[in-house]
């Protein structure tokens, strides 16, 4: 690879960063590696068919992008009492053990280029520590993003036969210290979910950066037996955004659903890939996502399901729909199925269109002015999505903004 | 040919018997420069084609293998180097014989255990046959030579039709640098099909060709250039097979379709390559207003396949249709799929799949579905469904779409399953035994799609599949 990164990520800036937290040897190893990695790791993969990429990484000018020793955020860390909801660093002192078997155990550090970038240089990060036994709902993160450059990183560890639901926001705040205003900002997050055996974890994310922002995350899961997993996606901001949300059900009996909506307007492009790794007997995916375009935003969907050979007895579904609203937007899809084990019930099924005219006719013969009319349409659009959302606050929020991005 | 017929005949002596190798002139293997020239010099072409195969050449030594596709078939046994391009049969005239009856025993004996000239006085308007790299009998009913319509072998259109074939051979279609194979073939091209059609005729019985490829460790290349005038109909049929040896063989041919406003053409393939060769096909069409393009496409042999035909849809209100079927059995992998591009207003497309793996077969559907900007009111449907039934196989769906218009209706669907336990019960509660069970419901399965077919290709299809599954049940 050929793309040089910021002269200022090197070694000395990744030892500052860690002795500024005054790291343990092992993180600092772990990010050492990870930068020395750095060129020989490939960006996230992307689709390309002939002619074609259907999302542009390599392209980005990281050396603007990223600051690495600038990095500041605001941030909300807040859950109930018999739940660690700490900073990453604070997780560090109270639980390194854990923190040191857990880190890079769902998403390896050098997974890809990104991710290894993200690893070198993330200088905050949350931990949330469900133990055994404990039913918590209401963890909610908010991060503020308030430099050009921001790594983030994310690590859920549930314990047996405990549940937790965690609400996650992301948005730009102004940039500290700035005299001019920053064009172009660059977000990373890595989130990592271990999640114990019959654990119930449900996160939801709702990314609402401002247009300026590119945004690269990637959430992954690793569910043990009778553990179920639940991610819901909301993405609505940044300026690009390549996003991948998968879990490995690795455990007997283990489920999964992904559920995702995203609305693009003006030049946003969405890349947005979920996956699902069947690795065990009794396994269930549910992947359903829907999503509006506008203006001249681009889509691109990728979903994968992919059954191992010993993913006995898998049940795997995937549905996933765009609607067009102008003639400027552009609307990828690959819906895949990677099947090894033929005991398995797999299915997908992906559409695009605009909205129907006829629908869009009677309502207007029934008084509604064409306006609301389409507006109406498109939030029943996304109603089936809504629907699979079992967190009413994460819903009403979605709801809220999605009205709000209709003019 | 009707199911009578078939049923009297047995399908696997028809395709696995060897016949000595014999020829009049055999190229070198590998490929180089003076392997192009001397297989034109051989076929005394005129410079233009020459020049042709040498750019092609350059292509083909630029362009790397691709083995960057994600779970693509593994191609690296295959040496194109060992593999010898051109072998002409051992018979006097160039082009064809007309008459079954003069061609050289063994060669009339191959194709008449394929059942070819039987076919031809049932079914058929025209009838071509290649032996190795040459068409060694070709002909057409007199009444549609008399209306104009023209079928004859690609070396002999070449020497014939110049203006025509220098126009549209590997031009605008599939150029030699679409891929790595299609450059390959565009140097060592030989043999195939020229088919014209004049504007307004209907060629009412299927015109054939079959391939076969009786020598080891050999290439087959041949070229179909089809021509539907406007208005036009023609239903081209390929069979393809070779028997099985150590070393592997290689097809790789090029087809290249032009559908004329309103015309209408289908183009069927039921491919039983031996299980030692590799199937690399580039076929595409394009289509003008008004007119409708139908792939039918039967995969049953081969070690790996690649194939995805491919419809541009160039004129409003074309149509594109796609029925695949595929079967892999141990040792195969079928990567077939479709690509359509939707290039005008009101273009349809209507894609259909299915796959079955066992033994430790490999099936993939791989498929691309491009709307432009601007192709207004334009729809595309896909639907792939794959039955698989052991833990030893493998069966993947990988469609791309690309929508660059909002005033369309785009739909993908797929299934993957396996063989049903209570389905097989059931016909076994029934009086059926196991493998007869599986076999009607693999019958069952594909139905849809063989309801779709010409009769004797339904036929043939299902006898094939009979004969993939009695060879891995028994």
């Amino acid at each position: 690879m050929s793309t040089q990164l910021h002269a200022s990520i090197s070694e000395e800036t990744v030892r500052r960063i860690s002795a500024e937290y005054d790291e343990p040897e092992w993180l600092l190893e772990t990010r050492l590696d990870a930068l020395s990695a750095l060129d020989d790791l490939e960006y996230p993969s992307v689709i390309r068919t002939p002619g074609r990429q259907w999302t542009n990484l390599e392209g980005l000018d990281y050396e603007a992008l990223v600051d690495p020793l600038t990095q500041a955020e605001e941030k909300d860390q807040v859950g109930p009492d018999d739940v660690s909801v700490l900073p990453f660093h604070e997780a560090l002192d109270e639980y390194g053990d854990l923190v040191e078997e857990a880190f890079g155990s769902v998403v390896p550090p050098m997974d890809n280029r990104l991710v290894a970038l993200s690893t070198a240089l993330f200088t905050t990060g949350t931990v949330v520590y469900v133990p055994a036994g404990v039913a918590a709902e209401d963890v909610t993160i908010r991060t503020t993003m308030r430099s050009r450059s921001l790594f983030n990183y994310t690590l859920v560890v549930t314990e047996e036969s405990s549940s937790v639901t965690i609400l996650e926001r992301q948005d730009s705040g102004s940039v500290e210290g700035a005299n001019e205003d920053v064009d172009h900002r660059y977000y990373s997050g890595i989130v990592e979910v271990v999640a114990g055996e019959n654990s119930h974890v449900q996160y939801g994310a709702l990314q609402d950066f401002d247009e300026e922002t590119y945004n690269y995350t990637l959430k992954r899961a690793a569910a043990a037996a009778f553990a179920n997993v639940s991610w819901i996606e909301g993405n609505l901001g940044s300026r690009l955004t390549k996003t991948t949300v998968g879990t490995e059900l690795t455990g007997d009996g283990s489920e999964t659903k992904i559920v995702g909506a995203f609305f693009g307007h003006d030049d946003q492009h969405f890349d947005l890939d979920s996956r699902v790794w069947h690795r065990a007997e009794h396994t269930v995916a549910d992947l359903v996502t829907r999503g509006v375009i506008d203006d001249r935003a681009r889509s691109v969907y990728e979903g994968t399901q992919d059954v191992g050979k010993d993913a006995w007895d898998t049940n795997s579904y995937q549905r996933e729909n765009t609607l067009m609203l102008s003639d400027e937007s552009e609307a990828d899809a690959s819906p895949k199925l990677i099947i090894n084990n033929h005991d398995t019930e797999a299915s997908h099924s992906a559409t695009v269109g605009q909205i129907d005219r006829e629908d869009l006719f009677y309502m207007t013969t029934r008084g509604v002015d064409d306006r609301r009319a389409k507006n109406m349409l498109v939030e029943g659009f996304f109603v089936p999505v809504l629907a699979e959302i079992a967190v009413a606050e994460f819903r009403e929020d979605l709801e809220a903004r999605i009205s709000e991005r209709l003019r | 040919m009707s199911s009578e017929d078939l049923k009297d005949t047995d399908t696997e002596a028809r395709f696995e018997f060897k016949k000595e190798q014999k020829a009049a002139f055999t190229a070198e293997k590998g490929l180089t420069e003076a392997t192009i020239r001397l297989i034109s010099e051989d076929k005394d072409e005129p410079e233009w084609m020459l020049e042709r195969r040498l750019r092609a050449l350059k292509q083909y030594q630029k362009m790397p293998m691709p083995t960057d596709w994600p779970g693509q078939p593994d191609l690296s046994e295959l040496d194109v180097e060992e593999i010898v391009p051109y072998i002409r049969p051992d018979i006097d005239t160039r082009g064809g014989e007309e008459s079954w009856e003069d061609l050289p025993e063994e060669i009339r004996d191959t194709f008449d255990k394929l059942g070819i000239p039987e076919a031809e006085r049932n079914a058929l308007s025209g009838v071509g046959a290649q032996y190795e790299s040459e068409i060694v009998y070709q002909n057409m009913q007199e009444q549609w030579e008399k209306k104009g319509v023209i079928f004859m072998d690609m070396d002999k259109a070449v020497r014939e039709h110049p203006d025509i074939v220098e126009e549209y051979f590997m031009t605008k279609c599939v150029p030699p640098s679409d891929n790595k194979f299609a450059a390959l073939h565009g140097a060592v091209w030989s043999g195939g099909s020229f088919v014209y059609v004049p504007e307004g005729v209907t060629v009412q019985m299927p015109i054939q060709a079959y391939f076969r490829m009786n020598s080891e460790g050999m290439g087959q290349f041949e070229h179909t250039l089809i021509i539907a005038e406007e208005g036009s109909e023609v239903h081209y049929i390929e069979g393809c097979s070779a028997p099985k040896y150590g070393r592997h063989n290689l097809h790789s041919g090029g087809v290249e379709v032009f559908v004329g406003e309103d015309a209408h053409v289908q183009y069927s393939t039921v491919q039983n390559w031996s299980k030692n060769t590799y199937n690399l096909n580039t076929k595409r069409a394009i289509v003008e207003a008004g007119g409708t393009m139908e792939w039918v496409s039967g995969s049953m042999g081969s070690k790996a396949t690649m194939l995805y035909p491919c419809s541009i849809l160039k004129g409003r209100g074309a149509t594109d249709n796609h029925i695949t079927i595929a079967f892999a059995g141990k040792g195969q992998n079928i990567d077939t799929g479709a690509k359509v591009y939707h290039n005008a207003p009101n273009t349809k497309s209507t894609i259909e799949s299915k796959s079955i793996s066992k033994d430790g077969g490999r099936t993939n559907y791989r498929g691309l579905v491009h709307i432009a900007d601007g192709a207004v009111d334009s729809s595309t449907s896909v639907e792939c469904d794959a039955l698989m039934f052991d833990n030893e196989s493998t069966s993947d769906t990988m469609p791309y779409m690309e929508i660059e218009e909002s005033r369309v209706d785009v739909a993908h669907e797929a299934t993957v399953g396996k063989i049903g336990d209570e389905d097989v019960f059931y016909l076994q509660s029934r009086g059926l035994d196991d493998d007869d069970a599986k076999q009607m419901i693999v019958a069952g399965f594909i139905e849809p799609i063989t309801e779709e077919l010409p009769i004797e290709y339904a036929v043939e299809l299902n006898r094939l599949i009979e004969l993939e599954m009695e060879g891995s049940l028994g």
